[in-house]
């Protein structure tokens, strides 16, 4: 199964920090626009970081008509940069907004798992707020985590009417 | 309308070296070029602020009249990615104290004012009907705020949010009560984040302006972009250096409502109007007991900072507060519990919640409401007067309706909405003896016989009683900082402990005035600064070095934060400001009455000798307060000099030496 990163918006703060630690092992740069993941404050329910995730059958692939985007074997999507032209017709087709104009460049840039070494990932200050995990890990822990507030709550009634 | 400058920021490197100017009255918008002299001489946020004030505000003027101006300045680190630098400042003359009105809010609205092309905005005159200000890569708009006016703070902020379409706009806003001219009104900024000492919120009030709305996708040019981006993942590295020597983890977990614990522990909580220092009902409503209610909801966090301090409290029984305005922190929550001596943790977050509703500051709120307690213990103030409100001490029914009361200027809340001075010399009868303020601003929550330099802090501090000119005693004890002097050759141990007052003590509160008075200019957050947090002094000044690509030292960074503090110092001077409002209220000199440090009073030749040192190491004059020409001179600000001489608050004669 493929893994992502993966963001949880009940532990996320929204500090940004993994978009400048993005910005700066990709781009040398502390610009939060040459990221390739991207916080979303939506006070007042939370924040969030989206990266790519990897569709089994990307749109953004399918949309670019220079055929510059690949998708290797581990899902990455790779972008052909002498053919990619800034049409930006991939950031449209993409569900995420996961997908970044390069504003100097003018060429898309998207998250490559940094060949396993995921800087985001390992600078995130937060346990848990943003893991590296296959889809099944994920609703397991989501699972676990149901089921306990779900008893939390149960105990909390019966003590409550005792 | 609207007056654009040409590009003149060729050469201005970590600024955008734009102030915007709003004059309200004639709608006129123009933008002024931010000289790159003043911006090393001032650095930012408090001192831009001092400098702009200072120039133009005349003396004796009504603060919530025609001639006031509303300043907000970023400073140079704001917007960096770097932990603690996403704050900015708000100034004005304060309604509250009638002297230099300060407050610094953290979070978002900082950096996207920055990216919307300006270090500073100055807003003058008042406007014809309610409006709000939009500010966007330099477009300015005022725009039509009836139909916010008269909303609660997070209500005008969404309301304003859909108007504009872009959910990330950042808005900063009063509430009713700073409509209201409540001199303890706050400015609201985004979800938590609050500007909420010295009434400023009025000041926007007076003004009609509700609101400002920014958002920028403008980036700032840096001198060395590489040399901010080692700096930030070095500071990665190392976690715990942020959060710090004091509260490793607490920070986080408990916020600073670890303090309350502490405070209690030590024997100095400020209970009951600061009679007493040890809170009965104090596990009732401890930090430790809230992370355990289950009431916390949410943790919230700064740009670019790791240590998510702030956390939302949601309630439904036996008070329903609401999470959007429940913000606790150690000094809301102290001077709402403590202070009242109230012990019902949901009353104190509804009081906190209201507070943030109708835009009011929760310390001042806290100690009015404990004066209005002791007023009507001691018969001041009946039930009559308080319209059939029981204010008994710990009484949370009456606490949370008193709230409410003073937002909305109802009965006799009209009177304590003009804040715990005014109202003391109104009801007269001796209630001066236990209005808690320093120069009419309401204490923070730190009892200062306990601590000796925190006291003369609080005494000399430039807004008034406040605890964030320099920090309290305690966290001197553990931490030093040898890059500005404070080792243990020149500040022994002994010289460092809590209760002493000697002329070593006065020197290192001098050296950190100095010190934070750069932190409130640079803006960076004082909990990711030394004492409290492990950011470096020598780490600040790089990272001003490879933004501005100047070569400033620690030394001439720490001249800067003197000039700051003098030139803040002056502008009182001309409001009037003498040695003898240099002072602590007199319940100080009584004794503790309880505790491990039972006994422990500040007596007043105690802090006459400490306030004749502080002057003498300040080089201002002993029998006035006022800096003497030769400081000034040697501050670089011998144009104030000129001014305090022609207004003849400069006296002629040499100082008179010791």
């Amino acid at each position: 199964m493929r893994k992502l990163i993966v963001c949880d918006p009940d532990r996320c703060v929204g500090c940004q920090i993994c978009e400048f630690v993005c910005s700066t092992a990709k781009e040398k740069s502390i610009d939060s626009s040459l990221s390739r993941i991207h916080t979303v404050n939506y006070e007042p329910l939370g924040n969030i970081a989206l990266s790519c995730v990897f569709c089994e059958k990307p749109a953004c692939v399918a949309a670019c008509p220079r055929k510059a985007l690949h998708q290797n074997e581990k899902g990455v999507i790779q972008v052909d940069e002498t053919k990619c032209n800034g049409c930006g017709w991939c950031i449209r087709a993409c569900d995420f907004g996961a997908i970044t104009m390069h504003p100097i460049k003018n060429v898309v840039s998207i998250c490559d798992l940094c060949d396993g070494e995921l800087k985001c990932v390992k600078s995130c200050p937060f346990e848990d707020a943003l893991i590296y995990s296959d889809l099944e890990e994920v609703a397991h822990k989501l699972r676990r985590r149901s089921v306990v507030k779900l008893l939390q709550e149960f105990v909390g009634k019966t003590q409550g009417s005792a | 309308m609207s007056e654009k400058l040409k590009e003149v920021r060729e050469k201005m490197l970590g600024y955008m070296g734009r102030i915007l100017r709003v004059n309200l009255t004639s709608e006129k918008l123009s933008e002024e070029q931010l000289n790159e002299e003043v911006a090393r001489k001032f650095i930012g946020g408090r001192g831009l602020g001092a400098k702009i004030l200072f120039d133009e505000l005349k003396p004796g003027i009504d603060p919530l009249g025609l001639e006031n101006k509303l300043v907000i300045a970023t400073g140079v680190v704001t917007g960096i990615p770097f932990p603690g630098n996403s704050c900015h400042s708000v100034m004005a003359k304060s309604p509250l104290t009638n002297i230099w009105g300060e407050s610094h809010a953290k979070g978002f609205f900082g950096p996207e004012l920055k990216h919307a092309g300006y270090d500073a905005i100055i807003v003058e005159g008042k406007a014809t009907k309610p409006v709000y200000l939009w500010i966007h890569d330099r477009e300015v708009e005022i725009k039509d705020a009836s139909n916010v006016w008269g909303r609660l703070t997070r209500e005008a902020q969404k309301i304003i949010r859909s108007e504009i379409k872009d959910e990330a706009t950042q808005v900063g806003c009063i509430g009713p009560a700073g409509e209201k001219l409540v001199r303890t009104a706050n400015v609201l900024f985004g979800f938590n984040h609050v500007a909420g000492r010295t009434g400023l919120g009025a000041v926007m009030g007076s003004k009609n302006l509700k609101a400002i709305a920014v958002r920028g996708t403008l980036k700032v040019k840096y001198a060395h972009k590489e040399k901010l981006a080692d700096l930030l993942l070095a500071k990665l590295a190392d976690k715990e250096a942020v959060r710090g020597p004091y509260w490793p983890d607490a920070l986080y977990k408990i916020g600073s409502l670890a303090d309350f614990s502490y405070w209690q522990a030590t024997g100095r909580l400020p209970t009951m109007n600061f009679r007493k220092c040890l809170f009965p009902g104090y596990e009732a409503v401890s930090g430790e007991t809230l992370a355990a209610s289950g009431y916390v909801v949410r943790h919230t966090s700064c740009p670019y900072c790791y240590v998510a301090c702030n956390r939302a409290a949601e309630v439904h029984h036996p008070y329903e507060v609401d999470p959007e305005y429940a913000m606790p922190e150690y000094e809301s929550l102290a001077a709402l519990s403590s202070l009242c001596m109230i012990d019902n943790l949901a009353a104190v977050l509804k009081a906190i919640e209201l507070c943030n509703k109708y835009g009011m500051d929760t310390v001042s709120t806290g100690v009015i409401a404990a004066f209005a307690m002791e007023c009507y213990e001691k018969g001041l103030i009946t039930k009559e007067d308080t319209e059939g409100l029981d204010l008994t001490w710990g009484n949370h029914q009456s606490l949370v309706q008193l709230v409410e009361k003073i937002a909305r200027r109802e009965g006799i809340g009209n009177l304590l909405a003009e804040g715990t001075k005014r109202a003391s010399e109104k009801i007269g009868r001796g209630a001066e003896e236990f209005a808690m303020h320093v120069k009419g601003l309401e204490l923070p929550l730190h009892e200062v016989r306990g601590m000796k330099g925190h006291g003369l802090a609080y005494a000399t501090s430039n807004r008034g009683g406040c605890h964030l000119q320099v920090e309290t005693d305690d966290l001197f004890e553990g931490n030093l900082c040898p890059e500005i002097g404070i080792d243990e050759t020149n500040f022994p141990q002994s010289v460092r402990d809590k209760l002493y007052a000697g002329p070593e003590k006065v020197k290192l509160y001098k050296i950190v005035g100095d010190l934070f008075a750069l932190f409130d200019s640079l803006v960076v957050c004082k909990w990711t600064v030394y004492p409290c947090g492990g950011t470096k002094i020598t780490t600040l000044a790089e990272i001003v070095n490879a933004a501005t690509g100047w070569n400033v030292t620690i030394s001439e960074l720490m001249k800067t934060g003197e000039r700051i503090f003098d030139l803040c110092r002056a502008f009182n001077v001309r409001e009037g400001i003498t040695r003898k409002d240099d002072k602590l209220p007199k319940r100080f000199t009584e004794p503790l009455p309880e505790g491990p440090y039972k006994g422990e009073a500040f007596p007043e030749e105690v802090f006459e000798r400490m306030l004749n040192q502080f002057y003498s190491l300040r080089g201002w004059n002993k029998e006035t307060g006022v800096p003497t020409r030769e400081k000034l001179e040697e501050l670089e600000l011998g144009y104030v000099a000129d001014s305090l001489e022609t207004l003849g608050l400069i006296l002629p004669s040499p100082q008179i030496k010791e």
